[in-house]
Parts: C-alpha cells; structure tokens; sequence
C-alpha cells in the first residue's frame, strides 16, 4: 500500500498535522489510518475545485486556469465561507508581490517578501494623548488670551509653571 | 466566529519555513492541479497561492468536525471512521463520499448521529 502511493500526489504528511494541530486539543491523537485518508481528502479537495475551475475556463475558451476560477469554483460548489477571506487574502497578497506576473510567480516560489506583513501594522497615538490634544486645540484662543492677561498683570513665570494646558500647548508642536 | 478565525489567520500570514509564508508547497498544489484532468493546460501563478490557504481552511474544517466524531465516541484519537462520519454528515464534503468509503470498505458501518452533528453551526 505505501508502495502504491505516489508521495507527490499528495500533500507532506508533516504540512497536514501542523495544520490539524493548530484545531485540536493538546492531548488530541491521530492516528496513522487519518493522516493517510486526510492526505488524499486534500488532494482530492484540489482536484474537484480545479476541475469545475478549468470547465468555466473552456467554456469562456481561456487556457489559464486562475485565482478568480478557483474563487469562483469555490463558491459554486458550496464553500462559500472559504472564499471571502481568500479573497482578501488574494488582495493583500497582490499588494505585496507588485503587478508584474513573472515578478509575482518568482516571489511565490521565493517568499521572502510575504514576509513584509509586519510592515502593515499601523501604529496609532494613545487614546489620552489623542483626547487631550482634541481638547487642548479647542480651547487655544481662550488660554492664549488669559496667558497674555496674565502676563500682562504681574509673575507670569511662577504662574506658567503650575498651568497645565499651557505646559500642553508647548507639547503640542513637537 | 468562524470568519474571524479565517481572518486571524489570514494576519498571521502563514507558517514560515522552506514553503515560505504558504504552509502548504506551492509545487505540490501545482502537480496536483495539472493531474486532476486532461483539460488542465496552463496554470496561473496565483492560483497555488489561493489553494495554498484554501487547503488550510480546508484541513481545519474537516479536521474540527472529525474530532466532534472522535470526542462522541469517546475517544481521544482521530480515526478515519470520524473523518468518514464528518464527511457523511457535512453537505459540502459529499464528494468525499467515495474517497472515505473505499478507505472504510473493511470497517463496519456504524450508525452516526447526523441530527445532532447537523444542529451545530459553524458559519
């Protein structure tokens, strides 16, 4: 039997468990009969999404068999909530590797530069900082005028110090 | 739930290594797809990309719906008479049908309880 099985019809039995693991309590078992029939489950999967992608292609009389085919073959045959996200996937993923089709092809099979994901985190001011701020600017004309009465009058130094929305103002532009 | 656990993955990016971000070999896919007819001529770049992650979900959903299959009987071991059970049980595996029923043909049929496999909701 494990003669009769054509390793790269499938795909690597390793690959298939750390996914399975990633759904499966600690203390979870597999045993080998279920890695064997998930392997030709996933082959299997591929096949028939394909198959059904590469007949919209005939129909439409295209050869290339592409992303939005098997996205399409997705929906069709019922695997409607895989094909939102892959979607998405697809989108970020073209954002990523840049327009050119060789370019593309040569950084799939590459894939350093997938790894620029962490570059997409966006990095957002502390929500006190922001609010303050928010606050601060609106009342800028009126501090400003009261500063100058205060000057104006007398110890402006001493009184600066202990004015919080002052001290906030000077913040402010840096 | 079940979308946002996609999406959470889909930040993670996938797992690095020799396959890059794609947990799953891209030639492999590829191979895979040529084979699955002889109308297959020529493949896009991006469709092992897709596949790549869609086999993911894949997995993951079979997966979690095999061990319901396991944990109902008891069990702390996935067998493939769950995964045989979960495909029987879930509409849009019935082209499994065939595949897991060739792998059972020594096993004896057990009865399955469909109607409470059916109720739970994943979408």
């Amino acid at each position: 039997m494990a003669g009769v099985r054509e390793q790269d019809q499938y795909m690597p039995i390793a690959n298939v468990i750390r996914i399975m693991r990633r759904i499966l309590p600690a203390h979870a078992k597999i045993s080998d009969d279920a890695k064997e029939t998930i392997q030709e489950c996933v082959s299997e999967y591929i096949s028939f999404i394909t198959a059904e992608a590469n007949e919209r292609c005939q129909r439409e009389q295209r050869k290339t068999v592409t992303a939005e085919d098997v996205l399409w073959a997705m929906e069709k045959l019922g695997f409607d909530n895989y094909a939102h996200p892959l979607s998405l996937y697809l989108h970020r993923y073209r954002k990523t590797e840049g327009e050119p089709a060789s370019a593309r092809r040569a950084s799939a099979s590459a894939s350093p530069s997938m790894q620029m994901h962490p570059r997409t985190h966006p990095h957002s001011h502390p929500p006190n900082y922001s609010h303050h701020g928010f606050g601060m600017f609106d009342f800028d004309p009126s501090s400003q005028g009261f500063y100058r009465d205060d000057a104006s009058s007398s110890g402006s130094g001493g009184f600066v110090a202990s004015f919080d929305p002052y001290a906030n103002i000077k913040r402010d532009p840096l | 739930m079940r979308q946002a656990g996609a999406y959470s993955g889909l930040l993670c990016g996938g797992v690095s290594g020799r396959t890059g971000p794609h947990s799953l070999p891209l030639a492999r896919i590829k191979k895979i797809m040529k084979n699955s007819g002889e109308g297959v001529k020529m493949i896009s770049g991006e469709a092992p990309i897709i596949f790549s992650k869609a086999c993911d979900l894949f997995i993951e959903e079979l997966t979690r719906r095999s061990w319901i299959m396991a944990i109902q009987g008891k069990r702390r071991t996935l067998h493939k008479e769950d995964l045989a059970s979960a495909v029987i049980a879930t509409d849009i595996f019935d082209f499994l049908i065939t595949l897991v029923s060739n792998s059972d043909s020594h096993a004896v049929g057990g009865a399955t309880n469909v109607m409470e496999v059916e109720t739970i909701d994943y979408s």
